[in-house]
């Protein structure tokens, strides 16, 4: 079955290698035949990849040790799921399921433009081709994931227990959908300067492939909190690790380009900028790949290194002067039609706010290359951490999220006075008045005030938005409230599914603010029976528990959880140890409440002594990072589900005070 | 033309201040990363300023004491070979938790954080790398899926 899977893989590249060829040669030539030929070609490499990983589910599920990969990150007694999610819980699987990925959406492309975007087809099946025969020749002649062993151990090492978790299961998978999802735009980009087709056809055509790659980009990084969250250990969820920025850079100029796109779309400007942003988010993606693959910067999780490097950073190089190359040469074309009309206008909160997306982009980069960069310049290694993040970013954040309130409410083109007062001075006025109540309740910490603020300023700025179109529809059409909201979404699902997902990003503003600026952390050491306090619960340690099973041995520590003298409930934070790897890991418990979540880690246990160390948080409001990510997934739903074609009354009439501007 | 240039003054204004935010940032919040032998051979130059330092734990040297304020820790590091072969160490101290991977009679890989005081290196993190016996030779990272799927 094995030896189906690695000659699967070598058609996949001979093909995917033809299939550049004649998709080039076809559009030069402007023979059909071969530009079709090239298409073909995408989806038998599609085929082939999905043989080849079928072939290595096999042997991961049937648990076939003579692959070393099977051996290596599997075990009798995993538990199916994480046999399947083995598949990607490794260097060589992991490369094969990024093709799967990257195939299946070529796949649909190719299918999806059949007949359309014909002059554009060849030079992105090209790209998308390009980009399987970096991962293609990967797998086949650097690590490939049908390796035999010259002996077949009985046992296999198993999967590294951090990662037999519900979240790592659906992580790897999300931020993979994320990751190559950013290739497709990419790939339209490159055809649009290929072929000089410089409109916004491109744009357009792959608006739903880069909202798909945004979401599940966001997806990605949150499902990768919520994992550190529950199973690291260390009462946060986020550390600025080089692995998570390299998740979290893409997602920046992902979030940039579907806002510039609109001016773009709109009014014909920022050509240049938009081809920037997402040949900078592809590239992003490949060094993102690159930074967790190399070693080149330690990280906590991947301090060593591996052969991969040298291959990643020559792709990236070669991507980037092609790229790049091909805009600059097509820089006549992409001149802009438009000027700005005003500094006081939408658009110029929409540039403001790639600004700072980008801005938070090259500091969040700077930071993680910048123990490479003191090396290379002043020969010391100096390395920055989290400080340095929070630092750099929280003010920028604070910008952001101001105009996250602004963009919405302020006028297109050139704000009046008027329209000023009406739509913004409102829901600033709540904003503020927020700060001030908090203020007055005892809040004394500026930056949450100021966050809060800002948070109350777009929560309102948006919900006037959602009332005043509900009134326009009822004064207009006479509807009830609640059809006149649903009729309001329907009828303009991008801008008030943006708007639903704006509420989402509020809320793990919130997140990100109680747990900053509000966590309270106590370490202690207790004997049984001892009690302490954090915040306004009263813990008591109640000894130790144990029990064992052939895959897991447990010990967990019982811990009440007191308030006012009433037992709340027992939780058990508990230390395991994984035998076929001989691994301890820690298991957090956690009371969760909309206000704070009680977090407690057992640190240690001495068994003679009976004493144990135990690590209480309170994380306030961290539970709306979660319930945010909710409403961030409903906005994206209602801004990505196809659009009815009779819905295209002029959005102008839902929304007063604005200039003449379609719907978005 | 006029709002153009305006525009251009406030993305410069608005470039500046991320320059400089990330300028102070790093003066304020940088650390010196340095291998064992780095450290040592300019260890009193050092003292109390903010270090990281990756090493071996070396065996038996791990004198762990369970007090009320949590776990008390003295151990040596020193460079990524065997004990034998282990040349001049570096004495650490922590209170606090170790890491999973932190194992008692010595061994483990470390990145430790901290500053350097009165012959000692006072420890505020210490992390551990994967177990090595754990990993594929020529694959460090590869135990955590491929790009970005740790976190930590």
């Amino acid at each position: 079955m094995d030896d189906v899977g690695s000659l699967a893989l070598l058609f996949a590249w001979v093909l995917a290698i033809y299939g550049i060829g004649t998709a080039l040669y076809g559009a030069y030539s402007r023979r059909r035949d071969f530009v079709a030929s090239a298409e073909n070609a995408t989806l038998a490499v599609w085929g082939m990849v999905l043989v080849s990983t079928a072939a290595l589910l096999h042997g991961l599920i049937t648990s076939d040790f003579s692959l070393k990969y099977v051996a290596h990150y599997t075990s009798t007694t995993l538990p199916l799921q994480y046999k399947v999610a083995a598949l990607w819980g490794g260097q060589a699987g992991s490369l094969l399921f990024w093709l799967v990925i990257l195939t299946s959406m070529a796949a649909v492309v190719v299918l999806q433009n059949r007949e359309r975007n014909r002059e554009l087809m060849p030079y992105v099946n090209a790209t998308l081709l390009v980009v399987c025969i970096f991962f293609l020749s990967m797998v086949n002649f650097i690590t490939p994931p049908f390796e035999r062993l010259a002996f077949i151990p009985p046992e296999g090492r198993d999967l590294n227990p951090l990662l037999q978790n519900y979240w790592m299961t659906i992580h790897p998978p999300s931020l993979y959908m994320g990751f190559v999802g950013c290739t497709i735009p990419f790939a339209f980009a490159i055809a649009a300067l290929a072929t000089g087709r410089l409109d916004d056809v491109w744009i357009r055509t792959t608006r739903r492939w880069t909202l798909l790659a945004w979401f599940f980009l966001s997806l990605g990084n949150l499902f990768g909190a919520e994992w550190a969250y529950l199973v690291l250990g260390w009462g946060g969820y986020w550390a600025w690790d080089p692995v998570e920025n390299a998740a979290f850079m893409p997602w920046l100029t992902c979030t940039a380009f579907l806002h510039s796109v609109m001016i773009q779309e709109k009014k014909n400007m920022l050509k240049v900028w938009n081809m920037v942003l997402v040949i900078t988010t592809f590239l992003l993606t490949i060094f993102g790949t690159f930074l967790t693959r190399s070693g080149v910067i330690s990280s906590v999780h991947s301090f060593t290194q591996s052969g991969l490097g040298p291959f990643f950073m020559s792709f990236l190089v070669f991507a980037g002067i092609a790229s790049f190359g091909l805009m600059f040469w097509r820089l006549r074309l992409l001149r802009s039609d438009n000027e700005l009309d005003s500094l006081l206008s939408r658009e110029t909160a929409f540039l403001l706010n790639n600004l700072i997306l980008v801005g938070i982009c090259f500091a969040v980069f700077w930071g993680t290359v910048f123990p490479v960069v003191s090396e290379w310049v002043r020969g010391v290694k100096i390395t920055v951490g989290p400080p340095f993040f929070n630092k750099v970013n929280a003010p920028l954040g604070m910008i952001l999220l101001f105009l996250t309130g602004l963009g919405p409410v302020i006028a297109w083109r050139r704000a009046s006075w008027s329209n000023l007062q009406r739509n913004v001075l409102r829901p600033m006025g709540f904003g503020l008045a927020i700060g001030v109540f908090l203020f007055i309740g005892g809040m004394r910490h500026y930056y949450a005030l100021v966050s809060f603020s800002l948070c109350g300023f777009v929560v309102a700025s948006v919900m006037m938005e959602f009332f005043r179109g509900v009134r326009a529809r009822q004064a207009m059409m006479g509807e009830a409230p609640h059809i006149a909201l649903a009729r309001l979404i329907g009828k303009n699902r991008r801008r008030y599914g943006g708007y639903i997902i704006h509420i989402g990003v509020v809320m793990m503003f919130l997140a990100f603010t109680g747990t900053s600026a509000f966590k309270q952390e106590r370490q202690i050491t207790v004997n049984p029976g001892d009690s302490f306090e954090i915040g306004n619960y009263t813990l008591r340690y109640d000894g130790v528990e144990s029990h064992d099973t052939p895959h897991i041995a447990y010990l967990k520590a019982n811990v009440a959880v007191l308030q006012g003298g009433e037992l709340l409930e027992t939780l058990q934070p508990e230390k395991r140890f994984y035998k076929k790897p001989e691994q301890p890991t820690t298991e957090v418990a956690i009371r969760s409440t909309l206000g704070a979540d009680l977090y407690l880690v057992l640190g240690s246990y001495d068994e003679p002594t009976k004493m144990a160390t135990i690590i209480a948080y309170i994380n306030p409001l961290v539970g709306f990072l979660f319930w945010g990510g909710a409403v961030l997934v409903l906005g994206t739903f209602v801004t990505i589900w196809p659009q009815r074609a009779a819905a295209t009354a002029p959005a102008a009439i839902y929304s007063p005070g604005r200039n003449t501007v379609p719907a978005e | 033309m006029e709002t153009k240039y305006k525009f251009l003054v406030g993305s410069l204004l608005l470039v500046a201040a991320v320059g400089y935010l990330m300028y102070s940032g790093v003066q304020q919040t940088g650390m010196y990363y340095l291998t064992i032998d780095e450290f040592l051979a300019k260890r009193e130059a050092l003292v109390d300023e903010g270090v990281r330092i990756a090493g071996r734990v070396k065996v038996g040297s791990v004198d762990k004491r369970m007090t009320p304020n949590g776990e008390e820790f003295d151990f040596e590091i020193g460079d990524f070979v065997s004990e034998a072969e282990m040349g001049e160490t570096i004495p650490v101290y922590y209170l606090g938790v170790t890491p999973d991977m932190f194992k008692s009679e010595g061994g483990s890989d470390v990145i430790i954080e901290g500053k350097y005081r009165e012959g000692k290196l006072v420890a505020q993190t210490v992390m551990t790398s994967c177990p090595s016996k754990y990993e594929a030779e020529e694959e460090g990272a590869a135990a955590y899926g491929a790009a970005g799927a740790t976190d930590g």
